[in-house]
């Protein structure tokens, strides 16, 4: 039954490799996200009446895996529905080709596939592969404009990317190699099954796993888009389409971050809370320093959403390391949350810049009163992102700060709140111009596609449903959240 | 074969490998040093093959001839048709001049066996003793792809930093089964593949696989 | 302390400096044939070197001390070093001194003293010669003593003739990746120390290219004589420790007089197939830009720092 979630998704990749893309089969992969989410739910509920559920050895859905589909899902659903008109009106300004159109709709839905399957796998060996999987699926869909500047985003993501995964195989190499020759007993094949490992963590050499981790961290790290292996990230979403954006900052990074949560409890057990914590809370900070000081002066508003991907992966690391249930829940609602968000933020940003021509912040003014359903949904969408009430992000960010202070991490939270306070003033500086401000005369109000609004409201209800009560979700946050805290 | 043939053969095929990787720091003409890349491709499958051949492992054997092919084989092949085709890409242009790298490669090269003696340490066998050999061509090759200049020569690095890391895979899980294995090799096949594409398009776009041509993005 | 014993070290020294010259000989000769040319008979450069002593000795106008010493600080360092290294046997009565940090020291000692002689007359072709000779020296002096180094890790002593001894009872240990690697970078260290393709061409005296040639521009005479004799001395005693440390089939362990014998002509068997080998690979090879010579000079360091990493790692 597992398997169908990863074979949901590929059925829109086969329609799309079949007949070229159609404004159907962008509704069938509407569907297959919609099935995911449901699915999700109810995987989720299955699983916390019953435990873990297992699909022959290789696919295991706990809390974490269930939590991370009804993530992917989510993205998804919003990225596809907005692919048909994104498509379309690229088709029809010859920004791309039929050709460039089918690649596309065959490798999103193969990037979704990959990435519930790197959640849903239990072997800590080919959940890497998913990962790099994911790397070689979205190359060519950052390139996807065939621009000068989409081919340099695609060569140094494919490039920085590559090297960050293989990074992660050498740790996971040593992990194997490390549960190989364990204290206790060891000799011949060990298994990787992420449960076996844990099972056995305790006995594993502190020396060999000291280094592993460290290879690991940096490795999905990369991915992630922690400082300072970040220097992919602003190309590689800036440049690539806008669903494909909204998925890779929603969806990917946070599927990464799945990665390090597995290697987390892993290494807890073999070394101790500490020796994670003390990584996560540098590459945290790291980026968020990052972000913030190019946040300021950012010119182009979508390299200012990728740039507030990166802080808020910072704001994510650095819950994990506080480590605690509460710290660890707000994490995961953190990532849903900037998941749904950054979507409609990044989908928004699309429209804008397919109707203005332009991704310049400087080039774009009065949006709210020209074209008032786009304005309004991406100025919400920015407000959101940047912890207001009652958007979810504000609870969470909170909450995070809260459990920092409460474990002793007092001066990390200080440095990460002033930094955070600079970034909502500099977004909103910038938003400000673009959202209000005087239009210039060939600034037209042309009113915003109903086609293209429609799954920037969903998200928006979404992302405001989520800000106002967490209900559905809340029991599944925690046990979740459980299976990572110690 | 004896332990003692066997732990010589192994030294042997790592050191070459090693040595492989320096000299590509030290050659400017794109075509040797995809030779060289070839070279070491082949050492690191060999040793693959002798590990299979001392367990008497089917499935380890037919891998590291897959290997052997693919490292060895296509992937030079590629690259070389990668070289021929850029009329400016006959020579690398490391930022960083030969004797500084060279000198930088040792420093690595230590680093690599100071910092391994834990995995060194915790294992007996003959393989774990070469390990150290293998995270220093990770080294080396990460220093490669950093410090090149030119398209072609980034990814041999990367290529390079890839085939040290499939070595110490190979000598340290000695048991990872099959289907991680063809899926690793495959992911690499189709890392190559997309890099390849991109390069001809940047050949095509820019008219040259300068990277110093990719530096408009920016902040 | 036997008399064979004690004229152990006697021979060497009388075989280099007769060996010496008779090398360079073969290496033209071999040169001569490949390139479709007669040649000057092998012993041409004895002949030259009598042809010198015989003439008047002259200094330069502004030559100190320095000047008139240097080649005799270059023979008799090649000389003592020669009577050191074991070349035709492993015992003598020095083989307790003969040390890989004394031997380098030596070696060392005639490069920097030739290197003082050309600075002294303040000519430009000799402060040229000097500056560049030093900057490869820079490069040589650490390869040469890492690499002897890695041998005599993996052999377990840092004594030379112990080590070749130990060698001489493993030969299969020559195989091992370290061994090779400090026979590789020793080789190269040697082309540039005996001042050879493709470092410098030993036959060219054009300001672009001389670096060898350039320190010696200045010397006449006896002085001249006693430059190249000490140059060739120096290519003898390298080429027979190559060959010492690769191959040390032959060599004597025992002092007696047939053994003697044995090694003397394993000796000149060796040092000859290496030269003309190098003959023919000097035929084969143009000499590299003269800024690219620190980096093959940095690689032969590197491959030599590695081949002391692998000897350590695999004791």
């Amino acid at each position: 039954m597992l398997l169908l979630f990863v074979l949901f998704p590929i059925a829109p990749a086969v329609a799309a490799a079949a007949c070229g893309w159609q404004p159907w089969v962008g509704r069938v992969a509407v569907a297959t996200s919609g099935l995911l989410v449901v699915g999700g739910g109810i995987l989720a509920a299955r699983v916390l009446d019953n435990g873990p559920q297992t699909f022959d050895t290789l696919l295991r859905a706990d809390a974490l895996s269930a939590f991370m589909v009804i993530l992917i899902g989510s993205v998804a659903l919003l990225a596809s529905w907005f692919s048909i008109p994104y498509l379309t009106a690229e088709l029809t300004h010859h920004h791309t080709t039929a050709r460039g159109a089918q690649l596309y709709g065959i490798l999103i839905n193969a990037f979704i596939a990959t990435m519930v399957f790197a959640v849903l796998v239990d072997n800590i060996a080919v959940m890497w592969v998913t990962i790099e999987g994911t790397t070689i699926v979205t190359a060519f869909l950052v390139g996807h404009r065939r621009t000068r500047h989409s081919l340099e985003a695609s060569w140094k993501y494919v490039i920085l990317g590559s090297v960050g995964i293989v990074l992660a195989f050498l740790g996971t190499v040593l992990v194997a190699y490390a549960a190989a020759h364990t204290h206790g007993g060891g000799g011949g094949e060990p298994s990787l099954s992420w449960t076996s490992v844990v099972e056995i963590a305790h006995q594993l050499d502190p020396g060999v796993m000291r280094l592993a981790v460290v290879l690991l961290f940096l490795g999905y790290g990369t991915k992630v888009g922690l400082a300072p292996m970040h220097t992919w990230l602003p190309d590689a979403h800036s440049q690539a389409p806008a669903p494909v954006s909204a998925l890779m900052s929603g969806a990917l990074l946070s599927v990464a971050f799945y990665a390090i949560l597995r290697v987390k409890v892993i290494a807890d057990l073999a070394l101790g809370p500490a020796f994670s914590r003390t990584l996560l809370i540098i590459a945290g900070l790291l980026s968020l320093v990052v972000a913030t000081s190019l946040i300021i002066a950012q010119r182009d508003y979508k390299r200012l959403l990728a740039y507030s991907s990166i802080e808020h992966m910072g704001i994510v690391a650095l819950a994990a390391a506080i480590g605690t249930p509460l710290a660890l829940s707000a994490a995961l609602l953190h990532m849903l949350g900037h998941g749904i968000g950054k979507s409609v933020a990044f989908l928004g940003s699309g429209e804008i810049a397919l109707t203005e021509g332009t991704t310049a912040i400087g080039e774009v003014h009065g949006l709210v009163a020209r074209r008032p359903v786009i304005g309004v949904s991406f100025g919400l969408s920015l407000l959101g992102l940047l912890g207001l009430p009652p958007f979810v992000l504000f609870a969470t960010e909170i909450a995070i700060i809260n459990a920092g202070f409460a474990q002793g991490l007092g001066w990390v939270m200080a440095i990460a709140a002033v930094l955070l306070l600079v970034v909502f003033g500099a977004v909103l500086l910038h938003a400000k111009q673009m959202l209000f401000g005087i239009p210039d005369e060939h600034e037209r109000r042309t009113p915003t596609a109903t086609a293209f609004a429609r799954p920037l409201l969903l998200g928006l209800a979404a992302f405001t449903a989520l800000g106002i009560s967490i209900w559905p979700i809340q029991q599944l946050l925690h046990t979740a959240a459980r299976i990572v805290a110690h | 074969m004896t332990r003692a043939t066997y732990a010589e053969l192994l030294n042997l095929l790592a050191g070459i490998a090693l040595v492989a990787a320096v000299l590509t720091l030290w050659r400017r003409k794109l075509v040797a040093i995809v030779r060289l890349l070839a070279v070491q491709g082949a050492a690191v499958a060999a040793t693959g093959l002798v590990i299979g051949i001392d367990r008497a492992s089917v499935s380890a054997i037919v891998l590291a001839t897959l290997a052997f092919a693919l490292k060895a084989g296509v992937i030079p092949l590629v690259l070389l048709r990668l070289v021929r085709r850029g009329p400016d890409a006959r020579e690398t242009q490391p930022l960083v001049n030969v004797s500084a790298s060279l000198v930088a490669a040792a420093l690595l090269i230590a680093l690599a066996f100071a910092s391994t003696s834990a995995v060194v340490s915790l294992s007996s066998g003959p393989e774990s003793r070469v390990i150290p050999l293998g995270f220093a061509i990770v080294l080396v090759g990460f220093f490669s792809l950093a410090t090149r200049g030119k398209a072609p020569s980034q990814l041999v690095g990367f290529l390079l930093f890839e085939n040290g890391v499939a070595l110490v895979a190979v000598l340290a899980a000695a048991g990872v089964s099959v289907v991680v294995e063809l899926g690793v090799a495959l992911d690499v096949l189709l890392a190559v593949l997309v890099l390849q594409v991109l390069t001809a398009r940047m050949q095509d776009k820019f008219g040259s696989l300068d990277l110093d041509q990719l530096q408009e993005l920016h902040d | 302390m036997s008399v064979t014993r004690a004229a152990v070290p006697i021979l060497q020294v009388v075989l280099v400096v007769v060996a010496g010259p008779l090398l360079i000989g073969v290496i033209r000769k071999v040169r001569a044939r490949l390139e479709g040319r007669v040649g000057a008979p092998i012993h041409q450069p004895l002949r030259d070197l009598r042809k010198l002593l015989t003439k008047e000795r002259l200094l330069p106008e502004h030559a100190s001390w320095v000047f008139a010493l240097a080649p005799a600080v270059l023979v008799s360092s090649a000389v003592a070093t020669a009577a050191l290294v074991p070349l035709v046997s492993t015992v003598s009565p020095f083989a307790h001194v003969s040390d890989l940090v004394t031997i380098t020291a030596l070696l060392l000692l005639g490069t920097v003293a030739l290197a003082l002689g050309a600075l002294d007359p303040g000519t430009a072709f000799g402060g040229m010669g000097s500056s560049r000779e030093m900057t490869i020296a820079a490069l040589t002096e650490p390869t040469l003593l890492l690499s002897i180094a890695a041998i005599s890790i993996l052999a377990g002593t840092t004594n030379l003739p112990a080590v070749v001894a130990s060698t001489l009872h493993r030969p299969e240990a020559v195989i091992s990746i370290g061994y090779l690697l400090a026979i590789v970078a020793l080789a190269i260290a040697t082309l540039a120390e005996s001042a050879r393709l493709p470092v410098d061409n030993p036959n060219t005296h054009l300001e672009l290219t001389m670096v060898h040639e350039a320190m010696v521009l200045e010397y006449a005479g006896p002085d001249l004589a006693l430059v190249e004799s000490g140059s060739s001395i120096r290519l003898a005693i390298f080429l027979g420790l190559l060959a010492n440390l690769l191959v040390p089939w032959g060599i004597a362990t025992t002092p007696s007089v047939a053994r003697l014998a044995l090694g003397t002509l394993a000796f000149v068997g060796k040092i000859s197939l290496l030269a003309i080998l190098l003959g023919v690979f000097e035929v084969f090879t143009a000499k590299i830009r003269l800024f690219r010579v620190p980096e093959l000079l940095a690689l032969s360091l590197v491959l030599s720092f590695l081949a002391v990493i692998i000897a350590v790692v695999h004791r």
